[in-house]
């Protein structure tokens, strides 16, 4: 297919300013005035800052959605703020979501409730950017967020590559401000995801960055008509930009041992960064990875040889891949269940992931996967305010719940679609 | 090593065998091999039965034990004679248990757990074997919606990679079952997890009653919306009601039948002893047998259980109205997401609700699940059991439990861990009808035992030895038992956890 005719369409909304965490292009609807929220101080607190430092009975000062303070003891002397004593009680930066598809996607088994994908023949569709329809409203957000998990990357499926990913803060209900990035990475499918074959995959792919790359510099002449037939329509291609610029990473789902390695040549090859997600025979080419200093985001718990490229899954990968010297972030792959992360975590911790490392799996290590962690994954002044007060003193065991939820500096409502359901049943008298 | 688990496959036939004569001794004397720190005698507990001697005893001593029957020792000790549990109680104080002299005695920490062995009452382990390939898709006989006929265990696999990982997550018994494509989709059995099965029947747990999977609700409907029906929920009903209605007919000429066969029979007697030839040509003709019938006549007779996956609570009472106008019980409802709308009603009438800790959304049906559904359940005085439908998540169902007994008590509702662990232990166990003979620590039960790393509620927590019928046939320390699909392939996995 040619896409030259396609072309002419102005595609100016779709220019990238990947990585920058910029505000979403969508204007602030009427019915949600701008707030400015007071200064907030919570203190009394163990904060688990995410990179191994802990204050004990430390304080946070928030303003304006961010951290602008954080101290060993206390804050004071702050016009108009508002003062949370902790009680001692544990605080981390926010969990961070890998790879989902919260607001995209409502009920699984119901196609008319997904934006997750787009439906087209096309293999390469990097410049699909879902971020205009992530619902403020799904019921999956504040389920996530009232256990913890503060931000999420939402990354389309399908094709080759499946388009841009977007980033999250899950205020459930604000449509205005929940996207804060709407295009952080490109994320992409390996294995036989085109043409039934890896290795036509792989062709695929280094065709499609080497078109956005001669496009990039041949668009007048393409759009006078003089140019060779392109992979893809211009705005796919344009997509592939911020990451030929390493201004956005490229994510790809893969888990074989060879397929990792085929990645690791990409890499070099193409000089771009990529994070691999799923990574199950990731302790295979731990060397490797850590070599080309590969983030990889995977699932603890996946330890069957569920398909013949996953034969060599275990529970102590991440142990392995972090004793490498891999950056390791943790994820859940099912956005209705996306918190369970923790519980992910502990599993590998009781499978040798050091403690420190499984807090920065699941915050620093995950914005790190998307190129976000100058803005998100610690407690530190100028990030953004997205934590958790624990009722527990570790936040991986089942008996820890988040006791309150901040994100972006603001407070959250803890409820949810689910606690209403229940505190409807608590009483069965009323039937 | 792995010659170890070969020796104990060989002794198992015998273990089975004399299970019963150890019953029997268990009361009066135990004599055993006596190598208390050699732990890989305890590998072979039918050593000695060859020669002509009693059952080997294994005393575990030193945890906290949770017997799942009401009570927690301390630090506790659990004597094992052959196959069976002999006594349980504590290492000191009244309810101090005597160690049999001569028995092979496992020293424990104090911080370590031993509780009965998980059972999970819904697996597709073997089924849906892995890899998930079309060739490894044995779970669900689409043929038409109604398929009785069909058995899990002629579908399943026993090399499937999956069942030694169920087994290192403390699992020793399950209910594998058909899938949910079909209205009706055929019979359930019960397996203990031996090591290294060649068979099904290897694993089977001997004389459990059999089961009848039958589905509720969107799978049917989708499955075979296009393929003649049935397209809406009431074509579901509807369904069912003709398959047991057919039940109900296939009963009664059976039954018209023997009584026949009883008249002839009397009436022959009669003849011979007057004439000595007889008269067979009066004989009554046997009407034809028919295998899905008699299964779902054996549910109208109590003696096969029926697990019925149903989602909605509108639905599980809609359910429940229809066993009634036939006059048969559900066992247990699986998948139960709405259990918790309905607990009071699920309480009155006896019927069990396998579910999940916190599974939702991923279809309709399941929309409205919250992770109190069990406790909830509980605290109505329903047997609630927490299941895997996974194989991932049969791993870990001492963490789902956890999980779901911790957001009951956040919300509320006072969840014991005796009452958790009976979500994955003796409720699952009554509801595959084997409860009075494993499911908790009680003297005379199976010796189906795990030994855990330390609270079996905590996240850090696994599973280190594992008994199934008194044969240690999972220890951490050693080599994970491999499949057949194993060799080859997963061998530098060896040693992993």
């Amino acid at each position: 297919m040619n896409y030259r005719l396609l072309a002419l369409i102005p595609t100016l909304l779709l220019s990238s300013t990947p990585g920058l965490a910029a505000a979403p292009p969508q204007a602030a609807p009427v019915s949600t005035p701008a707030r400015v929220d007071a200064p907030i101080i919570l203190t009394n607190a163990t904060i688990h800052v995410g990179d191994g430092v802990v204050l004990d009975g430390g304080s946070i000062l928030i303003q304006a959605g961010k951290i602008t303070r954080i101290e060993a003891g206390a804050i004071t002397g702050v016009a108009q703020a508002t003062t949370v004593d902790l009680g001692g009680k544990l605080v981390t930066p926010g969990l961070i979501a890998a790879d989902t598809d919260l607001g995209l996607v409502e009920i699984s088994g119901e196609d008319t409730t997904h934006d997750n994908a787009r439906k087209d023949e096309g293999a390469i569709k990097a410049g699909y950017n879902a971020a205009s329809a992530i619902n403020a409203d799904s019921s999956l957000l504040a389920i996530q967020a009232i256990a913890g998990v503060t931000t999420a990357a939402v990354a389309p499926r399908g094709g080759l590559i499946s388009g841009e990913v977007a980033w999250i803060d899950l205020l459930a209900g604000d449509h205005a401000t929940l996207v804060a990035s709407p295009r952080v990475a490109v994320v992409a499918n390996f294995g036989r995801s085109f043409a039934s074959s890896r290795a036509a995959s792989l062709a695929e792919l280094r065709k499609a960055f080497e078109d956005a790359a001669w496009y990039r510099a041949n668009q007048r002449g393409y759009e006078r008509g003089d140019a060779r037939e392109l992979i893809a329509h211009p705005a796919d291609l344009r997509a592939l930009w911020p990451v030929l610029d390493k201004a956005a990473p490229l994510i790809v789902r893969a888990h074989r041992a060879s397929d990792l390695l085929a990645l690791v040549e990409l890499k070099a090859a193409l000089g771009i960064e990529i994070t691999i997600v799923g990574a199950a025979e990731g302790w295979k080419v731990r060397e490797q990875l850590a070599a080309a200093k590969i983030t990889v985001v995977i699932q603890p718990t996946d330890n069957l040889p569920s398909s013949f490229d996953t034969l060599g899954a275990r529970l102590d990968n991440a142990a392995l891949l972090h004793e490498a010297g891999v950056t390791v972030a943790i994820a859940h792959f099912s956005s209705h269940n996306a918190r369970n992360i923790t519980q992910e975590a502990g599993v590998a911790v009781a499978n040798g992931l050091p403690r420190d490392a499984a807090l920065a799996a699941v915050t620093l290590n995950v914005a790190r996967a998307y190129g976000m962690d100058h803005e998100y994954g610690t407690l530190a002044p100028g990030k953004v305010a997205s934590l958790v007060v624990w009722d527990g003193l570790d936040p991986f065991e089942l008996s820890t719940a988040a006791e309150q939820v901040y994100v972006r500096g603001r407070a959250l409502d803890m409820r949810s679609r689910q606690t209403q359901l229940r505190d409807r049943y608590l009483d069965l008298e009323r039937f | 090593m792995h010659g170890s688990y070969g020796m104990y496959r060989r002794g198992f036939a015998r273990v089975a065998l004399l299970g019963a004569l150890a019953l029997g001794f268990a009361c009066t004397k135990q004599t055993a091999t006596t190598s208390p720190t050699d732990d890989d005698s305890t590998l072979d507990p039918a050593t000695d039965q060859q020669s002509g001697k009693e059952a080997a005893t294994i005393v575990l001593r030193g945890a906290t034990v949770m017997t799942a029957a009401g009570d927690r020792y301390a630090p506790g000790v659990v004597v094992i004679v052959g196959d069976a549990i002999t006594a349980v109680g504590a290492v000191d104080g009244a309810d101090a248990i005597e160690i049999p002299e001569q028995a092979t005695i496992v020293e424990l920490g104090a911080e370590q757990v031993i509780t009965p062995g998980i059972i999970d009452t819904h697996s597709h382990m073997g089924v849906y074997a892995s890899p998930g390939l079309k060739a490894h898709s044995d779970g669900n006989e689409m043929a038409g919606p109604v398929t009785a006929y069909v058995r899990a265990e002629d579908g399943f696999w026993p090399q499937d990679p999956q069942l030694n990982h169920a087994l290192a997550g403390g699992v020793t018994s399950a209910q594998i079952l058909p899938g949910s494509a079909n209205l009706i989709g055929g019979r359930s059995f019960t397996i203990k997890l031996r090591p290294n099965p060649r068979a099904a029947e290897d694993l089977r747990f001997a004389d459990a009653p059999a089961g009848l999977k039958i589905a509720c609700g969107e799978n049917p409907k989708r499955v075979y919306g296009e393929k003649g029906g049935p397209v809406t929920r009431m074509g579901n009903v509807a369904g069912y009601r003709k398959a047991f209605q057919e039940a109900v007919e296939y009963q009664r000429k059976w039954a018209s039948y023997e009584r026949k066969r009883v008249a002839w029979e009397a009436k022959d007697k009669t003849q011979s002893d007057n004439k000595p030839e007889g008269d067979a040509a009066e004989q009554p003709e046997p009407p034809g047998r028919d295998f899905g019938l008699e299964t779902l006549a054996g549910v109208l007779d109590g003696e096969i259980l029926v697990h019925m996956h149903c989602y909605r609570a509108d639905e599980m009472l809609l359910m429940l109205d229809l066993a009634d106008s036939y006059g048969f019980s559900i066992r247990s409802f699986h998948h139960a997401a709405e259990a918790y709308k309905i607990a009071d009603v699920l309480a009155a009438r006896g019927t069990a609700a396998s579910i999940w800790a916190d599974w939702w959304g991923f279809k309709l049906e399941a929309y409205d699940g919250v992770r109190e559904n069990a406790a909830l359940l509980t605290r109505a005085g329903g047997r609630a059991i927490i299941h895997s439908d996974s194989a991932e998540g049969i791993q870990r169902l001492n963490q789902e439990a956890s999980k779901a007994m911790h957001a009951g008590r956040k919300a509320g509702v006072e969840i014991t861990d005796e009452q958790a662990l009976a979500w994955i232990t003796i409720n699952p166990a009554w509801a595959l009808g084997v409860d009075e003979r494993t499911g908790s620590l009680e003297p005379g039960k199976a010796a189906d035992i795990v030994v855990w790393s330390g609270d079996p509620f905590s996240v850090y927590t696994r599973a280190e030895r594992v008994y199934i019928d008194g044969a240690l046939v999972f220890d951490r320390a050693s080599e994970r038992p491999r499949s057949d699909f194993d060799l080859g392939l997963r061998d530098d996995l060896r040693g992993a956890p």
